[in-house]
């Protein structure tokens, strides 16, 4: 039962890095791998705010929704919208973002120093609850909770907001929803700000569920983001959702019953095999595109 | 394609130039006898040489160990400034940054001995770095001075390399022989992290003192380096009820295992390697960090003359605490000073022979002698920690 | 300059090992697929090798650091394959996480083997200078040289921008695809002995994500299209600290902070990477008109060439094509017309074998129509198309993309390249006549240099046909060739269908301009709701009620192609 439960609040930090990710690639077919570095110097900044302005957590996670959505608009702005109509975007994107996520990297460690910083003990309530004989923080209860709303919340938004439906236009078709009036370098800097406001909330919980945070935090989680969406199936919200705590679950279990030396083989075969038996992931439907 | 061969071209006669001063300065180096401007007179405390010592340090600045490179290059400055201020013999350190990346760091080792022609060179921080980095050394005929470096195979690259880090085999023992004799340990769950070199050495040392002690290990579980949730093999732990918890982990990795581990119920003691003497664990884990015993290379709380200065002036200069990596760092290039001093020379060959030739010099680490393998042979120390302080264990 | 090289002895020798190691993103790139996978490759292929080299030469004459090579570039080619076989139908992304899953995998098995040293790593005897790392660059950059001017090269092209494309033109994707993967694993095999025999050092963790991540990085900033893009590459990336350092930027995060400056600005403004800033080599001009020569005779007229009996697509339900019997002989000019909506389009594709009938049968020049039949063996077998939708390979020039189409009557050239003989020369030759003459036909000989995705619209078209052409095509299918052309253009088209198959080849001609279809071909079929209403010569079907009141009646919507 508490690996049960260890699985799902490991699978749900997966979760909630994944969402934002996915977000980006659903509907703008774009890898940002600049997300990563948004997620640590997000981290950074809510432990900054906490720690020297004395904010309360509550306050803090708000401001940090801002502050990782301004980095995204900047992403946007800077490694995405030059490429627009390059025949070679899709790669000349990552390597754009990895550059740009290397610079903010660059400059947090200007601004914090190198060193691993936490958040103060008592910036989160420590409670305890214990429940079926399993112990578990409230922090790690509300991570659970804060994804599954964004989960859900993001997809009633495309579902039925306006933004949300200028998103699948865009996502279907750039060109026809230019043509249908939707403003497309609007609805994408939305996109990428609504992405990495998301991934900055997630690294100021996963900063304060593990007490750390490291520069280098941001590129560990990658791999496994990356894992998480295809597993889920790439572009699919719920997906993400389901997949982080898939990966989650197989490598708490992989832990307990196969040997914590192979985890990690456990999570990526689990993710080669997916993409071998099912391509599109378990909640993707979309069709196979090239990046 | 001009533009960047113009530049590599201008990279070339630059550094055409630069070797170029190099030589010009310290023409006479290398050689050995004779005059030269890095020999001085006297010895000792009396010894002065006018040109000033070229020093080289390779630390990991930026990348994923930047937060070692970072204390190490305090400690170093530290010392460097201390130096200084005292006279008669002076160092010219330039410290460079590797990025954690071994072949910049090759490229950096290379210019140090090749073409600014350094005397000696301290570093770099990482165990698999210095593999790499330190046949450069030897085939120049450069001493190095690991301060950092405690996996197994350093030393034995050659005669120019020596450390002044005492390794987790010289460390261990100590550890697991007080603590059993503290806590009376029969059975025990080591963790460790299988994909770093330090960590795996730290391992294989718990495990064969823990062997030696007659300690069953119950359960042996690996994470990796860059893991910090550890809430599920912690469960896995538990589950074997274990007398203690022996741990091989970089402070990084130690902050969130210590916190989880009492998180989840973990009574029992933690005891861990040099990678937990570190003021950050505290720092980081606060209560959680009560009753871990760290087997460490430095002695914080020592109260000798030199660790007490180098506290009080580490705190001075930096105001925080300095860790393990600091001390090492800074014990090193005193070192250095005495075996310069001890010939009166900064030459490297005269560096490397009375380097090797260091006995019971008092330093921050205590009382240091390079052994015949070239490694240190400085007191370990076991400590617990105790409302938030290292104290000896006793 | 011996100062020089001693003082920089490492980089010098590391700028040469990065290029071999973008050279191994090079290979899958250059056809389109993007795999991480060769930092696993490359760290298998190192411990692997640390296996067998043995203390002395071997047999006292073979260096040992050849046989590291051998043995590293075959384990790393053979686990490419391996990893190749179930990952070869993934694209794009997919393709690029799976291979990353692999690498991966590999780095975690590494670590946890006790012959690699795990975490503690191995030691390696220095057997890797400048002098070795540079001669085995050369090697590999010389391959790649060559193999861009050759048969195999321009099909790898061909994949990279239009896959389907490709296909269509006699191009086996699958194997192909394939050929790159292979090779990218050898070349990353290659990289990690080289590596590890210079730095004497590996562990298992110094090829994980990053390390792929960073030789991805070096081919694309260097160029993806062009041989020396991994050489340039590697020269920016691999000096780029040492140009700090030498400037004196000071150590800290200034220096990671320029270089992803630096990076972003060139990926920003050169697209295509540092290849871009060289000059292209301009073709010498050619005219061969000794060319084309013994190309294999056409059948005659009056041969079967398809046969289809009921012929049935469906796609979830809807029926596009339904009990369609159609037979086509040599030389005739076969016009099919329908209103849009009418199957045209899926009936071609499935006589072009792009799309397998769902019930039926059919024979295209003596090829069976089914699932297991793959569209490049009809094409090698003689069928040529254009589409609808123009499908071009857009950054290749014309004249490249119309050699692509003669994929399937030129020879490979690939390894007589390498070693220079005069007869792949011959062969080039021989296939740029061919091309030429084609392009000639069409009248785009003065465009040939342009990349094809520059060209007009029209232009375009009459590319699509000249690349179909050089196949020397036994059915040629042209799908609505005339879209976007007025109507001098078009008629144009018309007299040089006319001559085509004067010239003996066998045309299957969709268009929606009826006028143009009556005027060129010998018999018109008609489809309607994925049926054949009429069939017959151009002047009984323009007569037909049931195809004037189906289509006829709504010729005026012409003028909006579908």
């Amino acid at each position: 039962m508490q690996q049960l439960l260890n699985g799902i609040f490991l699978g749900s930090i997966y979760a909630l890095f994944a969402i934002g990710f996915t977000l980006v690639f659903g509907v703008l077919d774009r890898l940002n791998l600049a997300h990563s570095a948004v997620f640590s110097a997000s981290a950074f900044v809510g432990i900054e705010l906490v720690a020297r302005f004395g904010l309360s957590i509550w306050v803090t996670l708000p401001i940090i929704f801002v502050f990782g959505g301004l980095l995204g608009l900047v992403i946007e702005r800077v490694a995405f919208r030059p490429l627009k109509g390059r025949h070679d975007a899709h790669f000349a994107g990552l390597i754009s973002s990895i550059a740009l996520g290397a610079m903010f990297l660059a400059l947090l460690q200007a601004g914090f120093g190198p060193d691993t910083r936490r958040f103060p003990p008592d910036a989160f309530p420590q409670q305890r609850l214990e429940f079926a004989g399993a112990v578990f923080s409230v922090l790690q209860l509300v991570i659970v909770v804060v994804a599954f709303a964004l989960m859900v919340g993001l997809t009633l938004m495309v579902s039925r907001s306006r933004l949300g439906r200028g998103m699948r236009a865009v996502a279907e078709n750039p060109h026809a929803a230019a043509v249908l009036g939707v403003d497309v370098d609007r609805v994408t800097a939305l996109t990428f700000a609504l992405s990495t406001a998301l991934g900055g909330v997630a690294g100021v919980l996963f900063a304060l569920n593990v007490n750390s945070a490291q520069i280098s935090m941001g590129s560990s989680i990658e791999l496994k983001g990356l894992a998480v969406i295809i597993v889920g199936g790439l572009g699919s919200l719920p997906g993400a959702m389901l997949g982080g705590l898939l990966v989650g679950l197989a490598e708490v279990f992989a832990v307990t019953y196969v040997g914590s030396s192979w985890r990690d083989v456990i999570a990526f075969g689990l993710l080669f095999s997916i993409l071998l038996l099912r391509p599109q992931g378990i909640f993707g439907a979309r069709q196979v595109r090239e990046i | 394609m001009r533009r960047l061969s113009g530049s590599i071209a201008g990279a070339a006669v630059l550094a055409l130039a630069l070797s170029a001063c190099g030589s010009g300065n310290t023409a006479t180096t290398g050689g050995g006898g004779g005059t030269s401007a890095l020999k001085g007179t006297g010895t000792g405390d009396t010894c002065k040489i006018t040109t000033p010592i070229p020093i080289g340090a390779v630390f990991s600045l930026t990348g994923a160990a930047a937060s070692y490179g970072e204390s190490q290059k305090k400690g170093l400055e530290l010392a460097a400034e201390e130096l200084k201020a005292k006279g008669g013999v002076t160092y010219d350190v330039k410290i460079e940054d590797d990025a954690t990346d071994p072949q910049q760091g090759i490229a950096v080792f290379e210019g140090f001995v090749t073409k600014d022609k350094k005397s000696l060179i301290i570093g770099p921080t990482l165990s698999n770095t210095a593999k790499q980095t330190d046949p450069v050394a030897q085939e120049g005929k450069t001493p190095v001075l690991a301060v950092s470096n405690t996996a197994a195979g350093i030393t034995e690259i050659g005669d120019y390399i020596f450390r002044d880090s005492l390794t987790e085999g010289a460390v261990i023992p100590q550890t697991i022989k007080a603590a059993k004799d503290k806590f009376g340990l029969s059975k025990v769950v080591v963790m460790y992290s299988n994909d770093d070199a330090f960590t795996e050495s730290g391992y294989q040392a718990f495990k064969k003192a823990l062997d030696a002690n007659g300690i069953t290990i119950t359960k042996t579980i690996t994470f990796s380096k860059s893991d910090t949730d550890f809430r599920a093999q912690l469960a896995v732990a538990k589950a074997s009820a274990p007398d203690a918890l022996i741990t091989s982990a970089l402070i990084e990795a130690a902050v969130p295992l210590v916190t989880q581990a009492r998180e989840v119920g973990i009574t029992v003691p933690i005891i861990g390697g040099n990678g937990f003497n570190s003021p950050k664990l505290m720092a980081g884990a606060g209560k959680a960090a009560d009753g871990v015993v760290v087997g460490a290379a430095w002695n914080s709380a020592s109260s000798g003359a030199e660790n007490a200065a180098f506290l009080t002036a580490y705190r001075a200069k930096y105001s925080a605490d300095p860790d393990q990596f600091a001390a090492q760092a800074y014990t090193g290039l005193k070192l250095v000073d005495a075996a310069v001093r001890a010939g009166c020379s900064g030459e490297r060959e005269d560096i490397k022979k009375h380097l090797a030739e260091l006995k019971d010099v008092p330093t921050a680490l205590g009382k240091f002698t390079m052994s015949a393998t070239r490694d240190a042979d400085t007191p370990a120390v076991v400590q617990v920690v105790e409302s938030g302080k290292f104290a000896v264990l006793k | 300059m011996a100062g020089f090289l001693d003082s920089y002895a490492s980089t010098i020798t590391f700028m040469a090992l990065t290029g071999v190691f973008a050279y191994s993103f090079y290979a899958v790139l250059m056809a389109g697929q993007l795999s991480l996978a060769q930092a696993g490759l490359a760290s298998a292929g190192a411990f692997t090798s640390s296996l067998v080299v043995p203390a002395a030469p071997l047999f006292g004459v073979i260096p040992r650091l050849v046989v590291g090579i051998a043995v590293g570039m075959a384990v790393g080619a053979a686990l490419a394959f391996l990893l190749g076989l179930p990952v070869m139908r993934l694209r794009g992304v997919f393709l690029a996480i799976a291979t990353l899953a692999f690498g991966e995998v590999v780095r975690i098995l590494l670590i946890n083997q006790s012959w690699t040293g795990g975490a503690q790593g191995l030691s390696f005897p220095k057997l890797v200078g400048i002098p070795e790392a540079w001669l085995a660059l050369a090697v590999v950059a010389y391959w790649f040289w060559r193999l861009g001017g050759s048969r195999l090269g321009r099909a790898l092209a061909a994949i990279r921008e239009d896959e389907l494309a490709a296909k269509a033109m006699g191009i086996d994707v699958t194997r192909h695809r394939m050929i790159s993967f292979v090779t990218s694993g050898a070349v990353a095999g290659l990289y990690g002995v080289l590596l590890a025999y210079f730095v004497r050092f590996a562990d298992p963790n110094a090829f994980g994500f990053s390390t792929a991540v960073d030789g991805l990085v070096t081919a694309v900033v260097g160029g993806t299209t062009l041989f020396i893009g991994p050489l340039l590459g590697s020269t920016f990336l691999t000096w780029l600290p040492e140009l700090q350092r030498a400037i004196g930027v000071e150590a800290g995060w200034i220096r990671p902070f320029v270089s992803g400056l630096l990076l972003l600005l060139v990926i920003l403004f050169l697209p295509g990477g540092l290849a871009a800033l060289i000059p292209h080599r301009r073709r010498r001009a050619m005219a061969h008109p000794d060319a084309p020569p013994d190309l294999p005779p056409l059948p005659a007229p009056g041969t079967p060439i398809a046969s289809l009996r009921a012929i049935r697509k469906e796609y979830g339900g809807v029926h596009a094509v339904r009990d369609v019997d159609l037979d086509i002989a040599a030389g005739e000019i076969v016009g099919l017309i329908g209103p849009n909506g009418a199957g045209k389009t899926t009936l071609v594709n499935i006589v072009s074998g792009l799309v397998p009938p769902s019930g039926g049968e059919g024979t295209v020049v003596g090829i069976p129509l089914g699932s297991g039949v793959p569209a490049h063996r009809i094409a090698l077998a003689g069928v040529s198309r254009t589409f609808q939708q123009i499908k071009l390979f857009n950054r290749l020039s014309a004249l490249d993309n119309v050699l692509v189409g003669a994929h399937r009557v030129s020879r490979p050239t690939l390894l007589r390249r390498m070693v220079l003989l005069p007869s792949a020369r011959r062969d080039e030759k021989r296939a740029l006549g061919q091309a030429f003459a084609q392009l000639t036909r069409v009248g785009l000989a003065d465009r040939a240099r342009l990349p094809a995705g520059d060209l007009s619209y029209g232009d375009q078209r009459r590319l699509e046909i000249a690349r179909a052409l050089a196949a020397h095509p036994t059915l040629l299918i042209l799908d609505e060739p005339a879209a976007g052309m007025n109507h001098v253009e078009a008629h144009r088209l018309s007299v040089l269908i006319r001559a085509l198959a004067e010239d003996g080849v066998t045309v299957l001609l969709i268009e929606h301009n009826v006028r143009m279809v009556l005027e060129t071909c010998t018999r018109v079929v008609v489809l309607d709701f994925g049926e054949v209403i009429a069939a017959g010569d151009p002047a009984t079907i323009a007569r037909d009620p049931r195809v004037v009141e189906a289509y006829l009646g709504a010729e005026d919507d012409q003028a909006e192609p579908a």
